[in-house]
This record gives structure tokens, C-alpha cells and sequence, in this order.
């Protein structure tokens, strides 16, 4: 874990940046880096009870969509259609987590994927209060439109989100979901009610993933279902799996790197998607356990080569 | 009587478990339940903790029937067990593994959970400190500090009894608590079994291991699922339906 | 009467094609326990392949679909050798190579082909008259060579020494291997021959529809949904899960929306697995 001051000073000099740099495009791509931290943590908050859902771009889409059309038909103001939309994305995953829970892992992850498909699918069906296939446009703007104010409402719905997520996995209630994880067996023999729990964790990740699509309706005022098929989700699993899905800060990494660094790359154009499967394959083949095992490794390299070099001086090689 | 089961008979598909099996414990006993391997002692553990749902009959725990209850309700009715094949929270260590099982007494609330509230604060010291407690009891407070996946397999075994005490149960179900450990450790288990029913808790032990009878005040004998026999351990010592079912398995040391 | 012969043959159709790629899906998740989230791209691969071949060298359509089923079923011996048997057991590592392998394949089509709609020439032209109704001909023999090629693969799985090796590995992979099988010759052969009718598939609806680069999303799609369907360790349930299948999207259709049928049929399976997760004709799976 990253020493305080460290991350303090890292997070300043974000909530700095704006000032420093004053290319809008860049500060468009760090408030999505914002959102889809807020969607790639919580999800990975809902793995460490052990189940693996393969639906959480779909809950996005779902707070989204309720934001979207709150605002576009009943002329909602973003102040309360997103804590809205939050809550009720909650509720639809609870609901939905509940008759899931007792699946084994296999099944939980096929049934959330095709309950994820199924909610695009009923965007489609929508017509013109969803806009179906071409999208809902005209959603109310927030804070006058102003690309700044997006930023720091962002960067502060980040570090909130991901403090509230921090403090459910490394309280009390987190260890719970951990030991549901690794022996439910034993989990309900001391008394946890394991199905509870799981969709307690269920809850608390589709909430800020509602909230995450919330945020991201107003901000872009246009939506279109193709941000949160099946793709969209199996992206937001590999921002978990590249930054490390054992590590609180792996999804957030993750995050940074696959979204940001592809920006870099953004003379290659349509190039550019080669640039994050590189990513993904060298972590595959060379980092397994995501970015975050990148130092370890290191070290285990470096130690392990003065180990060879030891023993070859000593035999008097 | 503390625990009673009235007729439980269990069937998975042709084959017949558990037959119609009538036993009781009294408050403050230890009462073994013994038979050879296969005889069906896993399943009624599993029958009476709400972990597989019966075919037929009734199970009433301290007066109230506790038939169809789920593991995590029983659990909070007072009843605690070990397992046979012994499962763990595999990768916390020795120490969580016991605080973590704390879950009910003492119980904070998702509220001061979340939010760290002094009454939070209280009780997770207390857990700590029960913990350690615990821990020392069994003889695992060096050691608190390892992966419990890490641990020889006796010491795995004392983690499964100590998980199991700090539900603080009224019941405790012990499936096959010295199996596998050297005659150390036996020792060592037995008299700390001994320790726990002066304590004032009831215990159920199985065991395929005759030696445990020692501890036992009564003793009931399963085979096929059906109860065989029952009584005083000298008076099971002796009969002669016993040493049949047990000839060719282990015989009393 | 003209909408039943429709139908009928859509159904036919559909579920022929439905079942041809999801076989391939199906034999490395029975043998090996991989979910090849890529087996969709592969599909979409093996239409643009034959498309590359017709404009490319000039040659019909019957000879780019028998190459580009060697192409793609040859690149299907690669991908399982290096991409998933090394990672077996390991859901993430295997999750991470396939969104690898579908950028890499998708951002290819893209940028070689563009994402315009394109398609194959057709296998056959005109139309054969059947009393008041017409079938085109070539979806007669669209449906001929599905079902030719699904009967092939019957006989393949159930006659031949091959066939039987598989199903023995799809039930127990360390029993076989001690019985001598050779798993990884087997399952090398599994890949190329499921990666091959991908192809076909790909260049029949290549051909029969249209060629896009996220058809095999819409493929992957129907895949799942079979071998949800069918369950673990069967073949003939992808069979008879493709029919079902076919049948909801043919049908369905005629009653509402694309849209709607389709989040119709995603129901259905929805409830089938929380009734019957482990499918209807296959068996539960451990992890």
C-alpha cells in the first residue's frame, strides 16, 4: 500500500492538472479515466466476495439510461437524477443478485452475462424513449457545460467513490465477503448468511457503477447502447485483470494505463487498438497478476540474478 | 434434553443415508457418535446444521424445532461444528481466520461497520483479544500470524476447533477431531475437549477412532445410518453388535 | 403459405448456422474448460477471409470457402496451442487473450477492409418453385451444405476413432490421457476442425446476408446461448439447442420487434439457468 503523502501528492498534482494543462481534450479524457475508475473498482469490489459478474458496463448503462431519460422526458435537474439513478441500479442489481446468488461461479458469470445482453436488448426495444439503436440525445447538461467544473465534480466523485469502496472492503464487512470467497462452507457455519452478504456486495458495486453512468449521461448529454454491450463490460473487467485483480489499486492502474496510453498513441489512429491488446498480451504472457506485480517481479528478477551471479563467483566461475 | 432428532431419515435418490435416526443429548454431555467409515456420522452433522435438507423427521434443539433451518441460522441458535475434510479460510491468516468467526457475539451492525463507530471499535478489540485467547487455548498463538494454507495438518485441524469456539456455542459438533494427528496432538485435543465441556458447553463428537470414547458420558453407535447401539462407553465396549460392525476396521487401542 | 416456406427455411437455415459455429466453441470447453470469447471474431475472420481470397486471386466462391476453412481452422491449431492450452484453468488469463485476440482480429478487418457492409457472391442464384412458393436456391444450398457438414460431424464424433478419443477427454482429461490418448494431438485436431466451420459458417452468411466486423459479436451471442442451453459435455444438445434457438429467432420476429425477440430469447435463457444451469443435456461443471 502506497505511503499517504505519496498518494496525496499524486492526487494534487491531478487536481492540479487542469491548471497546468489547458488542452481540453486532455482534461475529456481524464474525466473518462474518472468514470471508468469509479465503474472498474467497484467492480472489482463485487469479485472479492467470489462471485464474478460479467454485466457491469450493462449497470452503467442502466444509470445511464435512468439518468438520461429522467432528464430528457420529466426534465430532471443531474442533482437528482443521478444519486437517483444510483440508487435504483442498486436496487435492480440486488434484485437480479438475489435468485443469482446461489450459483456456482461458472453459472453466476454466464447468467450475468446474458442478463447484461438482455438489458441492451431492451434498450433497442425501446423506441423513442430509450432512441433504440441510434441513441438517446438531448439530456440535460450540469454545471453550465463548463469542462472544468466537469473535471474537479469528477475527480471529487472518484476519490469519494473510491474511499467509500476502500472502507467496505477493509472493514469488518469486507473480511467477511473474503472468507464467504474462500470457504462458504465454513462462512455459514459461523453464522454469515452468505447469501445476504453476496448480494449486499452485488449491491454496493452496481450503485457506484449506476452512479458512474449517471455521471457519464450528463456529462456526454448523448448516449448511445453500444457504450455498454457485452464489450463495453468485458473492457471493464480488464482494467480490473491488468492492473491486478488481488489489489484495491489494480482496476485503478488499469484503468489509467489502458485508457490513457492508447490517447498517447492517438497519431497511429485506428492503429491504436493494437496498442492496448499489446498491453493485454504482455501482462498475460509476462505479468499474470496485472500491473500491480510489476515491482515484486522486479524484485524476484533482480535478486534472482544475483543469486546466479553469487553462486557463479563463489564456484569460481 | 438439549438436542433431540425425532426419525430423521435421509435419502439421496436410491440410496438411504440417514434411517429413521432417534438420538438425544442432554445439557453439559459429550456424547460420541461412532461407527465405521460410511455409516453416515458426516451426514447427520450435516443434517442437524441445516448444510443438506432432510427427507424425513424432526430436529429440536433446546426446545425449539430447528428443522429446516439454514447452517448460518443454526449457527446463530447456538450450534457450531467442525468439518471432516476440515476446510479453512485458506489464504487469511491463523489469526483471521479466528476473528473473522466472530461474526455473531459479538455482532456490530452494517451501519457502525461502515462507518468505524466506537461501538465498532469495542468490539473488534474484544474480538482480538478473544481471539488470541482462543488461540492460546489450542495452542496456536505462535503461529497466528501464518497462512492458515500454510499449516502442517494437525495445527489445521486445532485452527478448525478454534474457528469453531469463537461462535461461543451451546452445541459444539465435532466431525472427526483427531483424525490424522500423531498421539501428541490426541492428547493434547482430548483434554482440550474436556476443557471445553467443563466450560459448561455440550459436545457431539464422531469419530471412527474408538479412542475418543474415553471422553465420552454416552456413547451411540451409527452403521448403515441406523443407530445400532447406545449407552455407557463400557457398556458399547462390550457389545457385540459393535465389535462386528467394527471387525476388520480399527479396534480399541 | 409463402411465409411458412419463409420461415421454415429461415429456421433451417439459422439453426444450421447457429450450430456449425457453436461446435466449435463447444469442443474446447468440453475438452479443454476454455470459454473462447474469440470463437465469434473467428467466425466473422473466416468470411473475410473468403472475401480477401475471391478478390484477391479471382477464384469462386466454392474454392475460397474450402481455403479459408484450412486458414482459419489452421490458425485455430495456433491460437489453441500457444493462446489457450498453456492457460488452462486460469478464467482470467484465458479472458484477457481472447479481448486480445478480438481487437487484434477486429482492428485488422478495420483497417484492411474498412467497416462498410460488404458480402460474399452468392453460392447459388435463382429460385426454385415449389407449387406457390419460391426458395432461392441458394438458401437450399446454404442449408444443404450446414446440413452435410453437421452430419459429417456426427459420424466424425460418434464413428471415428477421433471422435470417440474427444468425447472421452470432454469427460475425463487425466482418464484419458492415462488411457494414452494423446490430448494435445486431439485437441490441436478439435481446434482446426471447430475454427474451420467457423469459417464456413462465416462466408455461407457471408454470402447469404452480410459481411460486417461485429457479426461475430452477434454470433458470439448465439454461441453462449447454446452451449448454456445444451450444458457442459454435449454435442447432441448443441443439436437440439440450436434448433430451439433458431426456431425463437425465426418465429419470434414475425410477432415484435428484432429487438424485443431477441431480449425475449436472452430471457428464456436467463431462466433456464437459474432453473437448470447446468443445461439440458450436459452435465455440472465444477467451477
Amino acid at each position: 500500500m502506497a505511503k499517504p503523502a505519496v498518494l496525496a501528492g499524486l492526487v494534487v498534482i491531478i487536481a492540479l492538472l487542469p491548471v497546468l494543462v489547458s488542452s481540453h481534450y486532455i482534461w475529456h479524457i481524464l474525466i473518462l479515466t474518472f468514470i471508468y475508475i469509479i465503474a472498474a473498482v467497484s467492480l472489482r469490489t463485487i469479485t472479492i466476495s467470489g462471485q464474478f459478474p460479467l454485466a457491469h458496463a450493462a449497470f452503467m448503462g442502466i444509470g445511464a439510461y435512468l439518468a438520461g431519460m429522467a432528464s430528457k422526458w420529466l426534465g430532471w435537474s443531474p442533482w437528482l437524477t443521478i444519486p437517483s439513478a444510483a440508487l435504483v441500479t442498486m436496487g435492480i442489481g440486488m434484485l437480479i443478485g438475489y435468485p443469482f446468488a446461489r450459483l456456482r461461479a461458472l453459472y453466476y458469470a454466464m447468467g450475468s452475462l446474458f442478463f447484461g445482453i438482455g438489458v441492451i436488448y431492451m434498450v433497442y426495444a425501446g423506441g423513442t424513449w430509450t432512441g433504440g439503436y441510434a441513441g438517446l440525445v438531448g439530456i440535460g447538461p450540469m454545471l453550465g457545460g463548463s469542462k472544468i467544473a466537469h473535471y474537479y465534480f469528477f475527480l471529487g466523485l472518484a476519490l469519494l467513490s473510491t474511499l467509500a469502496l476502500y472502507r467496505f472492503e477493509f472493514s469488518r464487512i469486507g473480511t467477511t465477503l473474503k472468507a464467504i470467497a474462500q470457504s462458504h462452507l465454513v462462512a455459514s457455519s459461523v453464522g454469515i448468511n452468505e447469501g445476504w452478504y453476496r448480494v449486499l456486495a452485488v449491491g454496493m458495486g452496481c450503485f457506484f457503477a449506476g452512479l458512474a453512468g449517471a455521471g457519464y449521461a450528463h456529462y456526454n448529454t448523448v448516449l448511445s447502447p453500444a457504450s455498454f454491450n457485452f464489450m463495453a463490460t468485458l473492457w471493464l473487467v480488464m482494467y480490473v485483470l491488468i492492473g491486478g485483480i488481488e489489489s484495491f489499486a489494480g482496476p485503478i492502474i488499469g484503468t489509467a494505463i489502458l485508457v490513457l496510453l492508447p490517447e498517447f498513441a492517438r497519431d497511429l489512429k485506428e492503429y491504436s487498438p493494437y496498442i492496448s491488446a499489446g498491453i493485454l498480451l504482455i501482462v498475460v504472457y509476462l505479468m499474470p497478476r496485472g500491473l500491480v506485480s510489476l515491482p515484486k517481479l522486479v524484485m524476484l528478477w533482480y535478486s534472482e540474478r544475483k543469486k546466479g551471479k553469487k553462486i557463479a563467483h563463489v564456484s569460481g566461475n | 434434553m438439549f438436542l433431540e432428532t425425532k426419525g430423521l431419515t435421509k435419502q439421496f435418490g436410491g440410496l438411504t443415508a440417514v434411517n429413521q435416526f432417534d438420538m438425544h443429548v442432554n445439557k453439559g454431555e459429550i456424547v460420541g457418535l461412532i461407527g465405521p467409515n460410511g455409516a453416515g456420522k458426516t451426514t447427520l452433522f450435516n443434517l442437524i446444521t441445516g448444510v443438506i435438507r432432510l427427507t424425513k423427521g424432526q430436529i429440536i434443539f433446546d426446545g425449539e424445532d430447528i428443522t429446516g433451518k439454514k447452517p448460518h441460522q443454526v449457527a446463530e441458535l447456538g450450534i457450531s461444528r467442525t468439518f471432516q475434510l476440515n476446510p479453512l479460510f485458506a489464504d487469511f491468516t491463523v489469526l483471521q481466520n479466528v476473528s473473522a468467526s466472530f461474526h455473531l457475539h459479538p455482532r456490530s451492525s452494517l451501519l457502525d461497520i461502515y462507518f468505524n463507530t466506537k461501538t465498532y471499535r469495542r468490539n473488534e478489540a474484544y474480538i482480538l483479544e478473544q481471539s488470541l485467547e482462543i488461540l492460546g487455548l489450542v495452542g496456536l498463538d505462535k503461529v497466528k500470524d501464518e497462512l492458515a494454507k500454510n499449516l502442517p495438518h494437525g495445527y489445521q485441524k486445532m485452527l478448525g476447533i478454534a474457528r469453531a469456539l469463537a461462535v461461543k456455542p451451546k452445541l459444539l459438533l465435532l466431525d472427526e477431531p483427531i483424525a490424522g494427528m500423531n498421539p501428541d496432538e490426541i492428547e493434547f485435543t482430548m483434554t482440550g475437549i474436556e476443557k471445553t465441556k467443563q466450560q459448561g458447553t455440550t459436545i457431539v463428537v464422531v469419530e471412527h477412532n474408538m479412542r475418543i470414547m474415553d471422553l465420552c458420558d454416552r456413547v451411540v453407535v451409527i452403521n448403515f445410518g441406523q443407530k445400532i447401539a447406545e449407552g455407557l462407553p463400557k457398556e458399547v465396549r462390550e457389545n457385540k453388535e459393535v465389535t462386528r460392525a467394527y471387525f476388520g476396521d480399527e479396534h480399541v487401542t | 403459405m409463402e411465409l411458412a416456406v419463409a420461415t421454415v427455411t429461415n429456421l433451417l437455415i439459422l439453426s444450421s448456422m447457429y450450430i456449425l459455429v457453436a461446435l466449435g466453441f463447444a469442443f474446447l470447453f468440453n475438452m479443454l474448460g476454455i470459454l473462447n470469447f474469440a470463437h465469434g471474431v473467428i467466425y466473422m475472420l473466416g468470411g473475410y477471409i473468403g472475401l480477401a481470397l475471391i478478390s484477391a486471386l479471382g477464384i469462386n466462391q466454392w474454392a475460397a470457402l474450402i481455403i479459408s476453412a484450412l486458414v482459419i481452422g489452421a490458425f485455430g491449431v495456433f491460437l489453441e496451442k500457444f493462446c489457450f492450452r498453456p492457460f488452462v484453468g486460469d478464467f482470467n488469463r484465458i479472458v484477457m487473450i481472447c479481448v486480445a485476440i478480438i481487437v487484434i482480429l477486429q482492428t485488422s478487418v478495420n483497417i484492411i477492409v474498412g467497416t462498410q457492409i460488404t458480402s460474399l457472391p452468392p453460392f447459388a442464384e435463382g429460385v426454385f418453385k415449389v407449387g406457390l412458393a419460391s426458395i432461392s436456391y441458394e438458401r437450399i444450398v446454404t442449408f444443404a451444405i450446414g446440413a452435410v457438414l453437421l452430419g459429417a460431424i456426427i459420424w466424425f464424433v460418434n464413428r471415428t476413432k477421433w471422435g470417440q478419443q474427444m468425447q472421452a477427454i470432454s469427460q475425463d482429461m487425466q482418464g484419458a490421457f492415462l488411457q494414452g490418448i494423446n490430448v494435445h494431438r486431439i485437441s490441436a485436431l478439435a481446434s482446426f476442425i471447430g475454427c474451420a466451420l467457423a469459417a464456413i459458417a462465416g462466408c455461407l452468411i457471408g454470402a447469404y446476408l452480410s459481411l460486417g466486423p461485429f457479426m461475430g459479436d452477434f454470433m458470439l451471442v448465439k454461441v453462449l446461448i447454446l452451449a448454456i442451453l445444451s450444458g457442459a459435455g454435449s454435442i447432441s444438445g448443441i443439436f437440439f439447442a440450436g434448433l430451439i434457438l433458431g426456431a425463437l429467432d425465426s418465429v419470434l420476429p414475425l410477432f415484435t420487434s428484432g429487438a424485443a425477440s431477441d431480449a425475449i430469447a436472452v430471457g428464456i435463457v436467463v431462466v433456464v439457468l437459474l432453473i437448470r444451469p447446468q443445461g439440458f443435456f450436459g452435465h455440472e461443471v465444477e467451477m
